[in-house]
């Protein structure tokens, strides 16, 4: 059975980059090095999150972390940061082909990448919201946050493979 | 020194430090980041010698050196979207290295295991092994176009001779060279006789119709209809003949895909939904024809017809045609401009097309769970919104492709103005040598130059249109098929050897799910693989069965690297019996006998017996003959199982995977199956999956594969004494079955 948290029954504290540590007032359990994942990353934001340990086990799920205590909830948001990475795409600068491959060069907020797109069908899924997810060759993982906001010339790029 | 294994290039500035750092060691791996420990993209590195290895979070980072020797573990953490190396010291403390996009992520986890291995038992040079087959998997790379590759040394299909889209697809039309040829004479011979009436009309109104010659004028209209009916005539025929040529060539395209899409790896099918290849092989094929044909014909004759009006137009007098030439440019830039526009739009309305299909495959074969769940309107909301995409983009398209001919053609008519404006004025003002015959002909030479006009002002969308299909056709013809079917090694007999050593896979890099399998089976021995749903079991299976050859690591068949095996005869050997066997819309002999060539009955009727199916079987009305439905319709599951089984007995393989063979029937049924299992595994390897261990009682050997790894494997005996995992199975499932015995004893009485 799933135990929920709703908020102020637990207190997280940090203890290594993605890992925390957690009490559980009710039952008066205290786990350490445990990981917390988002179970909807695509359309969850900080709304149910797995709590799991070492094994992989899961121990909790937190219904909302804007709920959390605020000092659990920041170290709960430091370490969704630190695990998940999905750049996001600010500009597309150039896109080119061959033999069916492309390159596509970007800026994201997290600095500028050139990756690989083997298909365009399979790698790039609008969303009915306006976001656009794409995985490249590596299986990294991309997102544009709303496509009518990126710049002219980014949209003529990308328009074709939508 | 030996070569330095290296995934990338080293960065010019660490590569300076690095030829520096090694003088007390051995420089013999380089792992090169895309990350820094910041999580911003630029480059960081470790560099890895006998003794121990310097790291640099980011290129303008000062090296930092770990002797191996205060090594406690090696490891790689594999988040979302990245990944980072991280170290445990003997002192107890962790230190993260470097960081990195999946990318890098496999060869870092042979790196993480080449540190583990010396940090256990010192140097060795074979632990180099495992970073250097990784390497040499990710450069298995086309140098030319950058497509994977089976293995390093194979040619790209890709860049192999022509390669190229327009020459691949003109293969096709090849072999009717000849027929087309003879179309695009009978082309230019219509086009000739059309060119015919505008003059004889001009003709009858400048000298026939003001001498009021009635012979003349009976005798022009016959010429008339000779041409008519000679034109039309031939029309005809080159229509007969065109279409029969199409069609010839759009039927050896959708083979080749077919042929194609049957070889293809499970991979492509992971990523690529069976409607979008449906629609591909129907709709795109014919987009392709249209163009072949387009090219081929029209193009060519519209352009002869170009070029005799403007020959004609230009004789007769070359200042109205000038005149007419105006909107010429116009018509050139709107066709330009609009090609650009509906280009993207076709894609997007293929993809929406493509997602209907996909939606059909998906629930038409699903309607019995769709009623079960009562779930029809749902159904039908999510097809609704689904075409509701679809006629959005449809509209714009519609809007793009009404405006554009009307716009084209209002052009053209304002083009027979300038013609009437000018002509006209001639007329009137009686300049020499013009007379109304002449204006007349002059006006329908000039509609029909638009004509041609028009069609290459429009061939661009034709092109983009026919590019879009193009692309997804490629997409199938040229993926890369699984390697070398009919041409590996074929071994006079596969005794049943099976051996998994350092196998590592992923479907995608973002999670592994078989890690570090080591597992050796002998000829004739029954393995029963247990563990919870999703712990590996099957993928196990799927890379024995060689679904799959993007592991690491080695799979040996006797003794023989399995992708050396020619993967036609390697699959022959092989039984494979579903936990839900797929039957085919045929009868059940042909069934049985599926991948079989010219099978006497007898042996199919054995084969259904020791598979305990004959006796069902021989009931029904139709017996052998009784056709089955879509996947099977018109038997239980545990008929349909034991068909499987007698599929497989045809076989007769070396090697019999059982998939959950029993878990979807009655204990009634599970015996007969049980009993027809026995006599098959009789004599061969067999690997059975089963989450009843009350089925895995034949099994010598049990391996139990937990978060993709195997942590017990031993006789059934060896594990019980461990009092492991599969002790707690076995516990489990026995007081499970008290129970519920206990429960069908109290209601019995």
């Amino acid at each position: 059975m799933i135990t929920y948290i709703d908020g102020p029954e637990i207190k997280i504290t940090e203890n290594d980059g993605i890992f925390i540590d957690a009490e559980f007032f009710h039952t008066g359990e205290k786990l350490t090095g445990l990981e917390v994942h988002r179970l909807f990353p695509m359309s969850g934001g900080n709304k149910y999150l797995v709590l799991l340990d070492e094994d992989g086990e899961q121990k909790a799920v937190i219904r909302n972390a804007d709920n959390l205590m605020p000092e659990s909830k920041k170290v709960v948001l430091r370490a969704l940061d630190e695990y998940y990475m999905m750049p996001r795409i600010t500009r597309i600068t150039k896109m080119t082909e061959k033999f069916l491959i492309w390159m596509w060069s970007v800026e994201t907020d997290r600095g500028p990448i050139t990756f690989e797109i083997r298909n365009h069908l399979a790698s790039v899924k609008p969303l009915y919201d306006g976001r656009v997810l794409i995985k490249d060759a590596n299986d990294n993982r991309y997102e544009i946050p709303d496509l009518k906001k990126l710049d002219i010339k980014s949209q003529r790029l990308i328009g074709p493979k939508l | 020194m030996g070569k330095i294994i290296t995934n990338l290039p080293l960065p010019d500035k660490i590569a300076a430090e690095v030829d520096k750092l090694f003088k007390d060691d051995e420089h013999l791996v380089n792992l090169v980041g895309d990350l820094t420990l910041k999580r911003r993209y630029g480059s960081s590195v470790i560099v890895f010698g006998k003794k121990g290895l310097y790291y640099f979070g980011d290129i303008e980072a000062e090296p930092k050196y770990v002797p191996y020797a205060d090594i406690k573990e090696a490891t790689v953490k594999r988040m979302y979207g990245s990944a980072y190396f991280s170290v445990e010291k003997k002192d107890g403390k962790k230190q993260k290295l470097i960081r990195f996009t999946y990318a890098a992520a496999s060869v870092a986890e042979a790196c993480a295991e080449f540190i583990n291995n010396i940090a256990e038992n010192g140097y060795k040079e074979e632990y180099l092994y495992g970073i250097e087959n990784t390497v040499f998997h990710l450069r298995s790379f086309c140098p030319k176009c950058g497509r994977k590759l089976p293995n390093p040394e194979a040619e790209c299909i890709n860049c192999k001779g022509k390669g190229k889209m327009i020459s691949k697809f003109s293969g096709y039309a090849k072999p009717y060279t000849g027929k087309l040829i003879a179309c695009m004479i009978l082309s230019i011979f219509t086009t000739a006789m059309s060119l015919v009436p505008p003059y004889i009309t001009g003709y009858m109104v400048d000298n026939v119709l003001p001498n009021k010659n009635l012979g003349m004028l009976y005798k022009t209209i016959l010429i008339l209809l000779c041409v008519y009916i000679l034109q039309y005539t031939v029309t005809a025929f080159r229509s007969y003949l065109l279409r029969l040529t199409g069609d010839k060539i759009v039927f050896g395209l959708k083979k080749d895909i077919y042929e194609k899409a049957q070889f293809l790896p499970l991979s492509f099918y992971d990523k690529t939904s069976t409607g979008s290849v449906i629609n591909r092989i129907n709709s795109d094929t014919s987009a392709i024809q249209n163009f072949v044909l387009k090219v081929t014909q029209e193009a060519v004759v519209q352009l002869f017809t170009l070029v005799g009006i403007l020959i004609i137009m230009l004789s007769l007098n070359w200042k109205l045609t000038l005149f007419s030439l105006v909107p010429i440019p116009i018509v050139a830039i709107i066709g330009k401009v609009f090609g650009k526009k509906i280009g993207p739009m076709y894609m997007r309305l293929w993809r929406r097309s493509s997602a209907i299909s996909g939606l059909l495959t998906d629930t038409i074969p699903s309607v019995r769970i769709i009623k079960a769940f009562t779930n029809e309107r749902a159904a039908v909301k999510n097809f609704d919104s689904y075409c509701d995409e679809w006629m959005k983009e449809d509209t714009k398209v519609s809007k793009i492709t009404g405006i554009f001919p009307a716009a084209m053609t209002f052009l053209v008519t304002c083009g027979t103005l300038i013609i009437w404006f000018s002509g006209g004025n001639y007329i009137i003002n009686g300049v020499n040598g013009f007379s109304i015959g002449l204006l007349v002909s002059f006006v329908s030479y000039a509609s029909m130059f638009y004509n041609p006009v028009n069609f290459f002002a429009n061939f661009s969308d034709t092109y983009r249109n026919t590019v879009a299909s193009a692309e997804k056709i490629l997409d199938i013809l040229d993926a890369e098929p699984e390697h070398d079917f009919g041409q590996g090694n074929i071994p006079d007999r596969i005794e049943g050897k099976i051996e998994f050593k350092n196998v590592n896979f992923s479907f995608d890099r973002s999670k592994k799910v078989l890690s570090n399998i080591n597992l050796s089976i002998e000829p004739g021995d029954v393995v029963g693989i247990v563990g919870t749903t999703g712990s590996g079991k099957s993928t196990l299976i799927n890379l024995i069965m060689r679904y799959y050859d993007d592991y690491d690591g080695e799979i040996l068949i006797d003794g023989q690297n399995l992708k050396d095996i020619d993967l036609k005869y390697y699959r022959q050997q092989i039984g494979f019996v579903q936990q839900e066997p797929m039957m085919f819309k045929d009868t059940i002999f042909n069934n049985i006998a599926y991948g079989a060539d010219r099978v006497h009955p007898e042996s199919v009727l054995r084969a259904a017996d020791v598979a305990n199916a004959h006796g069902f079987i021989s009931r029904l009305p139709d017996g052998y003959d009784t056709v089955l439905g879509e996947r099977g319709v018109g038997l239980s599951g545990g008929e349909k199982q034991r068909v499987s089984i007698a599929r497989a007995v045809m076989k007769n393989p070396s090697i019999l995977i059982l998939d959950e063979a029993t878990a979807a029937v009655d204990s009634e049924t599970e015996k007969l199956i049980q009993e027809a299992i026995e006599r098959l595994i009789r004599g061969r390897t067999t690997l059975m999956i089963a989450h009843r261990l009350s089925t895995l009682r034949k099994a010598n050997k049990i391996v139990v594969v937990d978060k993709g790894e195997i942590i017990e494997c031993g006789t059934p005996q060896e594990l019980l004494a461990m009092k492991g995992k599969y002790y707690r199975l076995v516990e489990i499932q026995s007081m499970g079955e008290q129970l519920l015995a206990k429960k069908a004893a109290e209601n019995f009485e």
